[in-house]
């Protein structure tokens, strides 16, 4: 489900890409042909030419290094770029090649081969070529093929679910029948750490791996209730929050749930962490001044600072992954709005605003776009929009209410 | 004897030369910082454009070719007496100005070199301030093209980093500027980004590219760069330009908002 509107695109011609696979398959390559093209124009970057305008070849012919294309045959048709490629599927792999051309200059901005597992489906290799395609006219990836991870009451309790950025594939990451909050993905992808009160009623954190067949507590419970728990960027520490009931602090563990270390000192309430790209700084929520505002801390705690000094009610903080933002909700009006601070706390923007509640923003692995929550339909939808404010999409259905929104890593 | 009363003469002769030649020089200066010389350039129909950065040899073909060549260099009033800007004047940094007058098929006749003050030694001072003054223009009775008073020295330009280009360059760069922002992509993401790149292109009289269009500044972002590159060949042809060969222009992510 994606709605909103789009700016100026590159207009980009899709050929057919040539099947060298044993056995061969028309039905793999629509579907993969298919799959690319709505990766690309999730972008935001690209528009399809229809195939009935093609001058050119439909199908790529060849890919060799000397092989040519009449660029006339597509400039004329208003195509800015072609994309050109190939499969090949077979028992040992499943390999793609392609070339994309910038039909004005006549030239090939890129070429890239790579090896799929043999089982990888057509539309997951469709997505990455299209997020190499927009590297090459952009300089950063694409997110098609990433994933986001949020949390829906759709089936009537609050469960974690997890779909591809452009909201398509929707599927449960758990099915307990409890409340399940506060997903956050590991930096490889692999597995996800949320809040759950499927043991005892209390909130304790829990791991889900890919291919594991039951969830896994993160530490063992000291009595105090386990909020939230976000990776570091490398994926070795966690930072958690921890809280007695009238007070909470951040503490960071291992990702065995071993070597705990306290990394807030005071006694208000201290949550919501985000880590800095390099780990070296955390970014939380503090109400030690008698309203949430927004700090920097070392990552081992100390060495605090106060960011947010603009309104009264600061929270949910997010590090950009390249670093420059802080993205975080601010009340207004008794709703929230998303602003971006960079981390020196010198330049404050309004990002997303509305008079219904905009939260939880969270960062595409590419740093181009947020994905956050909000009730501008009545009901909880995600949405994501670019940094720079432009091309708001909605990316959930009509079901449940779909809040606390995790932008998941670029897949490896 | 005769040969020294020769040389005496000789040294008297070339004495009054000199002395003549800085009185001339003295004139001249006195003429040309007077408010009056300046008042005869009809300034409502100049057009000043901040520049950017313009080297001084695109100066020379804002003339458009079909128009009279400059008499000569002097009459160009320094910049920072310049009349300021009309309101219509364009914003900063959209400056496109022609480069290379030589590319010029139709090239206009090329400016007289100032003239160095060599009076001759026939004739006496009166005629001598009288000829400084018709080249000076002060006894010209209507007022001077406002081309010719455009063409600007590429010192005074430099200097004060304004530049005069006439109504029919201007409208040409406005149309050329348009016609390539309805080829050009600004992706999401560098909207709002301190994006700026400037490009030579090579045109020839129809308005066509010719080559690849040359980045003389770039942005910092090598794929907004090379946006604007595929913009420009792909706008070919643009409109014709007042005078073949290469221009200069600036792009900003908020022009293509326009």
């Amino acid at each position: 489900m994606i709605e909103g509107g789009k700016g100026k695109t590159y207009r980009i011609a899709v050929q057919r890409f040539a099947d060298r696979s044993t056995p061969q398959s028309a039905e793999r390559i629509a579907r993969f042909r298919e799959a690319l093209q709505n990766a690309l124009e999730f972008s935001g970057l690209f528009q399809r030419v229809p195939d009935g305008a093609f001058l050119g070849p439909l199908e790529t012919e060849s890919l060799d290094d000397g092989a040519q294309i009449a660029c006339p045959d597509w400039t004329q048709i208003g195509a800015d770029a072609l994309l050109q490629g190939e499969i090949a599927r077979d028992s040992e792999g499943f390999r793609v090649a392609f070339r994309v051309w910038d039909t004005a200059r006549c030239r090939d901005l890129m070429r890239r081969r790579y090896v799929q597992k043999a089982t990888a489906n057509p539309e997951d290799v469709a997505r990455r070529v299209a997020d190499d395609v927009v590297e090459a006219f952009l300089g950063v990836r694409g997110v098609s093929s990433t994933e986001i991870a949020f949390v829906s009451d759709r089936s009537g309790n609050k469960e974690i679910y997890v779909m591809q950025a452009d909201g398509s594939n929707v599927r449960k990451a758990t099915a307990n029948g409890s409340i399940n909050n506060f997903p956050n993905w590991s930096p490889d992808g692999q597995a996800i750490a949320y809040t759950s009160y499927r043991q005892g009623n209390r909130p304790l954190i829990f791991l889900s791996s890919r291919g594991a067949l039951r969830p896994g507590r993160l530490l063992q419970s000291d009595g105090r209730s386990q909020y939230r728990a976000v990776f570091d960027p490398i994926g070795e520490r966690l930072a958690v929050v921890l809280s007695n009931g009238s007070s909470s602090e951040i503490v960071s563990v291992d990702t065995d749930g071993k070597d705990v270390r306290r990394i807030t000192q005071s006694q208000s309430i201290e949550v919501s962490p985000t880590w800095s790209p390099d780990g070296k700084r955390i970014a939380f929520v503090s109400d030690r001044t008698g309203a949430p505002q927004i700090y920097v801390m070392s990552a081992s705690g100390g060495d605090e600072k106060r960011l947010t000094y603009d309104g009264a009610y600061n929270t949910n903080p997010s590090w950009s992954p390249d670093g420059l933002w802080i993205a975080y909700e601010t009340r207004v009006d008794g709703q929230f709005d998303i602003w971006l601070i960079d981390p020196e706390g010198k330049v404050n923007v309004p990002l997303v605003t509305n008079e219904r509640s905009d939260e939880a923003p969270s960062w595409a692995p590419n740093s181009r776009h947020i994905v956050f929550s909000s009730t501008r339909r009545g009901r909880a939808d995600l949405y994501m929009i670019d940094r720079d404010g432009s091309n708001l999409r909605r990316l959930t259905g009509d079901a449940g209410n779909n809040t606390a929104p995790n932008w998941g890593p670029f897949p490896r | 004897m005769r040969d020294g009363q020769q040389d005496l003469r000789k040294r008297e002769f070339r004495r009054f030369v000199s002395w003549s030649a800085g009185a001339h020089l003295a004139v001249l200066g006195i003429v040309v910082i007077s408010p009056g010389f300046h008042s005869r350039f009809d300034a409502s129909q100049v057009i000043a454009v901040d520049l950017v950065s313009l080297p001084a040899s695109a100066l020379a073909p804002s003339v458009a070719p079909a128009l009279p060549p400059p008499p000569s260099a002097k009459p160009v009033p320094p910049a920072e007496k310049a009349p300021p800007p009309p309101p219509e004047s364009p914003k900063p940094k959209e400056v496109v100005l022609p480069k290379n007058p030589e590319r010029e098929p139709s090239k206009p006749k090329p400016a007289p070199k100032p003239q160095e003050v060599a009076p001759k030694p026939e004739k006496d001072l009166d005629d001598l301030l009288a000829d400084m003054r018709k080249d000076a223009g002060e006894t010209a009775p209507a007022p001077k093209p406002v081309e010719q008073a455009a063409v600007p020295a590429p010192s005074a330009t430099a200097s004060a980093g304004t530049v005069k280009v006439s109504p029919e360059v201007l409208a040409w760069m406005r149309k050329a500027k348009l016609h390539v922002r309805s080829a050009w992509v600004v992706p999401p993401g560098f909207r709002r980004e301190a994006l700026e790149t400037h490009v030579t292109v090579e045109l020839d009289a129809s308005g066509a590219v010719v080559g690849e269009p040359k980045i003389t500044q770039r942005s910092g972002n090598p794929w907004y760069d090379e946006g604007v590159l595929h913009a420009i060949v792909k706008a070919s042809p643009l409109p014709p330009p007042p005078a073949a060969g290469e221009w200069d222009f600036v792009f900003l992510p908020e022009d293509a908002a326009l």
